[in-house]
């Protein structure tokens, strides 16, 4: 069942109007996103946002309670071998088979998975100098990762979906994993989906962002677009909100002694600000963590679509009692 | 799937080889020892061939003195916990350990379907523990042969260990640490927590409906127990109070009656007691599949 756009397009991902039901508690709700084709998107929130779970229902793992995902036009249906074909995944914590060998993980990857790219598979552990040899239990978190990394790749999905990839690795390891990512995306055609509580590290990478608070999507769309439409204004303290151009996403109040002032992350295009601007106002272009950081204190109420329950009412997710 | 299966259950697979090479080795010993007396002290031709009471009471006496008591109760205690524990440990692991270290997200990410990588593995492993279980089953049988023809097969020291039950009873246990590894999600505690029923429910069935799985038959007590005292109806009693060595007793009724189940009905309750545990089995695994499949809407 393939659904094209007007243009043909067909993105990698498409959620529309997703949701996911614990019980009474929604996980994830009304959920509408799309990740085009060759994109490396991030995902962030805080935990206990829906991350997983939404990255549960991409790859098959997780029966959405409303709504569908298409993966390359394709509709998913949760435990069909089709649907896990498709995607490429690397859970929270890379888990692997302790006792298992890479040469034994490897050989599991070949007869789970129809299209395992072996070559691929030993060639990374060469570069890598991990031996096939060696037990999964010995090796560092930094390569288990990898080899988690590299059966997910050799799994030759076109999408890979990779959850808190780095959130248990050193630094020096996090760097180094995040760098292989960017290589395997900049020499393929693949979609990243990359899920992280952490920014920074992603920053680099992505050119796609996902923000998900509170089981909602906060925002979405390609980074460099949303950088743009948004601003860092400093302002003084005594500043009305009404007289803010754009949307206020997130205001901090400062009681500095020698100026008392006020910084505010405001969605509105540049050459509305322009125009308004005003003596003592200082306008700010937005990093990726400070944007980031704004929505995520925002919280609030979901701004990228109508919802008649904000976001204070709603019972908190609970995900994590689900996937201890 | 069969590579995944068997490298995940090898370790397992290779302990129930050693046990029952251990069984082998201690059954062939005694066995040997068993059958050079049990034609030594003349049991081995013609007397059992004819009812008791003519001449065989010292032999099967001094026989059953040697093999009887020690070997059959240390046996009947081991023999009664092992196919339980075999099977809890060998089910208890299967999902639990997955949820456990979650590498169900490993497993079940890939491009087999859980239902499909359940079934293959619930298969293979319940066939490798028919397997084992009807090897096991062979030892004891060769080893109990002698023993057998003096005490008869109803007794729980031969019933529990031959035919197919022990074989049913390992299934059962496993199927229930299937299950408790499911909805308990930790190994340890899934494995206890299938062994208890599984206990329970076997000796329950043992010293309750065991007896009883077809009525019992009724006789007249033989004419030497009526006239002289010594007439048993414990294992290996000589002479017998029906007179017929091989019944089961279970009691005397008033009237010099005896009832007692005749040998010939081991079969008919080897079939009803191993249909009762494959049929816990069967349910057991059942829901484990139904469980799992619907869990896809819990993710695990």
């Amino acid at each position: 069942m393939a659904e094209h756009d007007a243009g043909g397009n067909v993105p990698a991902l498409r959620a529309e109007r997703l949701g996911k039901r614990y019980g009474k508690v929604w996980g994830l709700r009304d959920c509408t996103l799309e990740v085009p084709v060759g994109a490396v998107a991030a995902l962030v929130g805080p935990n206990g946002a829906g991350k997983t779970t939404l990255l549960e229902m991409i790859i098959g793992l997780l029966k959405p309670t409303e709504g569908q995902v298409s993966v390359f036009g394709e509709t998913s249906r949760a435990g069909t071998a089709e649907t896990l074909a498709r995607v490429g995944y690397v859970a929270q914590d890379h888990p692997l088979y302790r006792d298992f060998t890479v040469a034994d993980m490897f050989h599991l990857g070949h007869a789970m998975n129809p299209s395992w790219d072996r070559k691929l598979a030993v060639a990374r552990m060469e570069a890598l100098g991990i031996p096939l040899k060696r037990k999964v239990k010995s090796m560092s978190g930094g390569q288990q990762a990898q080899v988690s990394l590299t059966m997910a790749l050799a799994k030759r999905a076109p999408l890979l979906v990779l959850d808190e990839p780095v959130s248990s690795l050193d630094p020096v390891a996090r760097l180094e994993f995040m760098r292989d990512v960017m290589a395997s995306a900049a020499d393929s055609e693949l979609t990243f989906l990359i899920s992280s509580h952490v920014v920074s590290e992603l920053e680099r990478i992505c050119d796609w962002l996902i923000i998900l608070a509170n089981g909602h999507v906060q925002l979405a769309g390609p980074a460099d677009g949303l950088l743009a439409a948004h601003q860092l204004l400093t302002v003084p303290r005594d500043t009305p909100g009404a007289e803010l151009p754009g949307t206020v996403i997130h205001r901090t109040d400062s009681d500095s002694p020698s100026y008392r002032h006020s910084t505010v992350l405001i969605r509105t295009d540049a050459d509305q600000l322009d125009a308004r601007s005003h003596p003592g106002w200082q306008v700010d272009p937005v990093s990726f963590e400070q944007l980031v950081l704004g929505y995520l204190q925002h919280q609030s109420t979901p701004l990228t679509h109508d919802d008649p329950a904000p976001a204070a009412q709603r019972p908190r997710p609970n995900t994590k009692e689900f996937t201890r | 799937m069969i590579w995944v299966t068997w490298r995940q259950h090898r370790g397992q697979a290779i302990a129930c080889l050693a046990l029952l090479a251990a069984l082998a080795v201690y059954a062939i010993i005694e066995g040997t020892s068993m059958r050079s007396a049990f034609s030594s002290d003349g049991l081995a031709g013609s007397c059992l061939a004819r009812t008791q009471g003519t001449g065989c009471e010292n032999g099967i006496g001094a026989f059953m003195g040697k093999f009887g008591s020690g070997v059959n109760i240390a046996f009947w205690s081991v023999a009664l916990i092992v196919p339980g524990l075999i099977g809890v440990l060998v089910g208890g692991s299967l999902i639990a350990r997955e949820l456990e270290y979650g590498t169900w997200r490993l497993a079940w990410s890939q491009s087999v379907p859980r239902a499909r990588w359940l079934a293959v593995k619930l298969a293979l492993v319940t066939g490798g523990l028919i397997v084992l279980g009807a090897a096991m089953t062979a030892v004891i049988m060769w080893y109990r042969a002698p023993m057998d023809q003096l005490t008869g097969r109803l007794q729980h020291n031969a019933f529990d260990f031959e035919g197919l039950v022990l074989t049913a009873y390992i299934l059962c246990a496993f199927g229930f640490a299937v299950l408790a590894g499911l909805l308990i999600r930790r190994s340890i505690p899934a494995m206890v927590a299938a062994f208890i029923p599984w206990l329970t429910i076997r000796l329950v069935i043992e010293f309750i409906f065991r007896d009883h799985f077809l009525a019992p038959l009724t006789t007249a007590m033989a004419a030497s127990c009526y006239t002289q005292t010594g007439c048993g109806t414990g294992v290996g009693a000589v002479p017998q109070s029906t007179g017929r060595i091989g019944d089961l007793i279970l009691g005397s009724k008033p009237g010099n009656l005896v009832s007692y189940q005749p040998p010939d009905r081991f079969w008919p309750f080897q079939f009803i007691e191993a249909g009762i545990f494959v049929a816990l089995t069967a349910a057991a695994l059942g829901a484990t599949i139904l469980l799992l499949r619907r869990r896809a809407a819990w993710s695990a």
